[in-house]
């Protein structure tokens, strides 16, 4: 397939996204993490039908790139509010600490694992444990959507599943930027890690800062879209070519211009409905990439990655049963559900993928793949049981039978 | 393109812009200097956002003085480009190119639709008179100064003076042609209306065809003048012919396919103009379909044979309020400063004479077709600039005639350098004259804000 065609394709794909998030919307409809558009990839790639090979692959790495960071500028953009109400600061902290807690279960059962199995060099294993923590870290906030959505959830521990999901991106963007910070290869030799962080973020700072000035008093849609356009893809290929981490890059702008400027509703309403017409294309490019063939004992390891995974969703989600009120009663069926992973952890995988190329890259990319199906298996059933346990979903009674209706009997 | 006029902004509103454009231009400068040998995809990314960002900032500043957008997209280019400040190196230029496929063809769309058949009829006089004298005058005495000017030019010493004559030809051709890219800038700008927007626009847009015809006789003509041994062909004529009539017929086809698709569906128009610029630019050129022409028809399809023309014009607007910018500023970028420094008496002669001409042609035609005042004084105005199209046609000239060599398209270079920096200065100077350019406000979104305490 060459490359215009290919680009068609990815065209096609947004319009499909673009479509499930217009007016006369489907919503709720498809998977709620967009797995089948994952698998889609995978069957296109090189792995299976070998449709989009590598070399077309790579031409298209920009177009990834652009893809994660407008991700991550999504997810700063409305990271502080679901819908117009606030995100209360109590559960963006929960969610932080979530994510937190999961990242270092998967991260540390890795490190311990591989130390004793793999003959990896340390720098690798270490690199492997750190992004396989942090694409586990992950809860989609498009399922929690879904469930809301297609089932009319409404409630308190709906609100609290929303708000940690949406908790949870700044962990994993802040992790990331230490992550590449750390990695041999950053530009900026002299700078320490902290320091490499701090342009990292520091980047994205100044250009929402830059970004909300220029967009003033009076909102204009047509120059806000350049304005928007231009910082984003000025911070995305500044963090590239230093090899720091765009998608950090671009959240901190976001978040940015979520906090200083007067438009943040306007501009949230702006760049939301982009995310899924971007999402798709990015998560059928994320399958291409995907490679199975890697050495078994790194296969084992994701395997094990993702067990760790569930088993910390679960557990964190008996605490939360234990001390929140709202949760009360559901706790397993909340972890469960916050199983879910899709965009953001499957960015950070790829994002890791173009910045350090090889196997370690690839099994982070495979885990987070994994990590999506698996999500979508358990997730949003488990977390369709939580909320109507907590009364949260109406249970609709089927029709009463008319009781003047002759029955088939008596017909018969 | 954003619009012109607006709210008036105020001195903080342009401090906010020169200090935005510093940071602009500081992080791409200290990024290039940490990074500095690095060609990659990675600086591509980099180079849109600087070049989208620092244009836009760029032309809102030149505005002041009283300078159109597109030189200000233009400025940006050429100071952050490979000869000032090398913030964005050749091969990123090089890498930029689908980007200037997409801006052509959402041009040439753009430019159909803005041609209604009725308007088209009210200046129809004027524009026959003037695209023949305009033709004409400008071919025949821009060959005679090339002629004249050809013993202070390197290439052309040794040449027979046949082969003068045929080159000459050539510069005569590449004279005429017009700059519809710079003609829709503006007017997308100055959302100007009138007279002298509708017959700029009509004649810049009809000019095209008329230069793509006279290009293939000029070439046939010039064949044996130049080369030893050539002969003329009128199996030019044949390809040329097939070319034009494919062209028109595609556009055709295109221009109803998307009549159909605005009227039952007139969903992201955005997504669809992207597929059609990048997708069917590559098929053109592969059936030989010449896209320019074959956009156009289009254009001119959904305004004049649906009731969806405004839409369209409207989702080419948004979509090139931010494909322009960057379209110009690479423009700028391109442009070879040290090669303008070198050639640039004899460039200059050679612009300001064409200048010159078109100015007495425009003049002449206005008589002939008695026209109103405003167009004979400024009719000529938007034919000045050069930009994309000649450069097309100076590639055309050098691989049929490789003898000419890169010094002779070294000055095509510098000739269209100078037009595309003074042509749109000009134009946007005679539409302010005319009393045509828009004073009100661009369409603000209400905003969702909660108002200022």
């Amino acid at each position: 397939m060459n490359a215009i065609a290919f680009l068609l394709g990815l065209l096609v794909l947004s319009y499909v996204g673009s479509i499930l998030v217009g007016g006369r919307t489907i919503r709720g409809f498809g998977l709620a993490s967009g797995a089948e558009y994952l698998v889609l990839g995978f069957v296109l790639g090189p792995q299976a039908l070998s449709v989009v090979n590598r070399s077309l692959l790579d031409t298209f790495q920009p177009v990834v790139l652009v893809g994660v960071s407008w991700l991550g500028l999504v997810l700063g953009v409305s990271y502080l509010r679901v819908g117009l109400r606030k995100v209360p600061w109590q559960h963006a902290l929960l969610g932080i600490a979530l994510s937190a807690v999961v990242s270092a279960c998967v991260s540390a059962a890795v490190l311990f694992s591989a130390e004793r199995f793999t003959k990896l060099p340390r720098l690798e294993l270490v690199a492997f444990a750190a992004v396989a923590g942090l694409v586990c870290s992950e809860t989609t906030r498009h399922s929690v959507r879904w469930i809301a959505e297609r089932h009319g959830a409404k409630g308190p521990l709906s609100d609290l599943s929303a708000d940690t999901a949406r908790a949870s991106a700044l962990f994993s963007c802040v992790s990331l930027a230490i992550v590449n910070a750390w990695l041999p290869g950053a530009a900026l030799p002299t700078f320490s890690v902290l320091g490499r962080v701090g342009v990292s973020l520091g980047l994205g700072v100044v250009l929402g800062f830059t970004a909300a000035l220029l967009l003033g008093r009076e909102f204009r849609r047509d120059e806000s879209w350049g304005i928007l356009l231009g910082t984003s893809l000025l911070g995305t290929g500044a963090a590239a070519r230093l090899n720091l981490s765009p998608i950090s890059t671009t959240f901190a702008m976001g978040l940015t211009l979520a906090l200083v400027s007067r438009h943040r509703l306007d501009i949230k309403a702006m760049v939301t409905p982009t995310e899924k017409p971007v999402l798709l294309p990015v998560i059928l490019l994320a399958g291409a990439y995907v490679n199975v063939k890697l050495p078994a004992m790194l296969l084992v390891l994701v395997a094990a990655a993702l067990i760790v995974k569930i088993a910390a969703r679960v557990l964190c989600g008996a605490a939360l049963a234990a001390t929140v009120p709202a949760a009360r009663n559901v706790g397993l069926e909340l972890g469960a559900g916050m199983l879910s992973s899709g965009a953001l952890g499957l960015a950070v995988a790829l994002a890791f993928v173009v910045r350090h190329p090889g196997v370690v890259s690839d099994a982070v990319l495979l885990l987070a793949a994994l990590g999506v199906l698996v999500g979508e298996w358990l997730g949003p059933g488990a977390l369709r049981r939580a909320l109507t346990l907590a009364g949260e979903i109406k249970v609709e009674e089927p029709p009463a039978v008319d009781a003047a209706r002759p029955s088939l009997e008596t017909r018969g | 393109m954003s619009g012109h006029g607006g709210a008036k902004k105020t001195a903080s509103t342009r401090a906010i812009q020169a200090l935005s454009l510093l940071v602009t231009f500081g992080v791409l400068y200290g990024v290039t200097r940490v990074t500095p040998e690095l060609e990659s995809h990675l600086g591509t990314v980099a180079a849109i956002g600087f070049l989208l960002l620092a244009g836009t900032l760029m032309s809102e500043l030149l505005e002041t003085i009283g300078l159109p957008h597109l030189s200000g997209y233009l400025a940006a280019g050429i100071v952050g480009g490979p000869h000032v400040l090398h913030l964005v190196d050749h091969h990123t230029v090089q890498e930029l190119s689908p980007i200037n496929t997409l801006a052509l063809s959402l041009i040439a769309l753009a430019g159909g639709a803005e041609l209604r058949l009725a308007t088209v009829r009210s200046v129809a006089r004027s524009l026959a008179w003037a695209t023949l004298i305009q033709s004409l005058m400008v071919l025949v005495c821009m060959s005679g100064v090339f002629l004249v000017m050809s013993r202070f030019l390197p290439f052309t010493q040794g040449m027979t003076f046949k082969a003068l004559i045929g080159v000459s030809l050539l510069w005569g051709v590449l004279a005429v042609s017009r700059s519809p890219s710079a003609c829709l800038g503006i007017l997308s700008q100055t959302r100007a209306k009138g007279p002298l927007a509708t017959f700029s626009l009509a004649f810049i847009m009809f000019s095209d065809v008329v230069v793509v015809i006279l290009l293939a006789t000029t070439m046939m003509l010039a064949r044996p003048l130049i080369t030893p041994g050539g002969s003329i062909s009128f199996e030019d004529f044949n390809v040329l012919g097939h070319e034009i009539l494919g062209s028109i017929a595609v556009g055709v086809t295109l221009g109803l396919g998307l009549s159909i698709y605005l009227r039952l569906v007139g969903r992201q128009l955005l997504l669809v103009l992207l597929a059609i610029g990048f997708g069917l630019s590559d098929t053109f050129a592969y059936i030989h379909v010449d896209s320019l022409l074959a956009f156009l028809a289009a254009g001119f399809v959904v305004q004049n044979l649906s009731d969806q023309g405004e839409k369209l014009l409207h989702a080419i607007e948004q979509t090139g309020s931010v494909v322009f910018v960057v379209f110009f500023a690479t423009a700028g970028a391109h442009l070879d400063i040290p090669l303008l420094k070198r050639l640039w008496p004899i460039a200059v002669t050679l612009c300001a004479s064409r200048a010159l001409l078109t100015v007495i042609a425009g003049r002449i035609s206005g008589r002939i077709a008695q026209d109103e005042p405003l167009l004979k004084r400024w009719g000529w105005s938007s034919l000045v600039s050069q930009a994309g199209l000649a450069l097309g046609l100076s590639v055309v000239i050098i691989k049929a005639f490789p003898s000419l060599g890169e010094e002779f398209r070294s000055l095509c270079i510098a000739g269209i350098a100078i037009n595309e920096m003074l042509g749109p200065i000009l134009f946007k100077f005679a539409l302010d004259r005319a009393g045509e350019t828009d004073t009100h406000a661009p369409e603000v979104r209400p905003s969702l804000a909660p108002p200022a305490p």
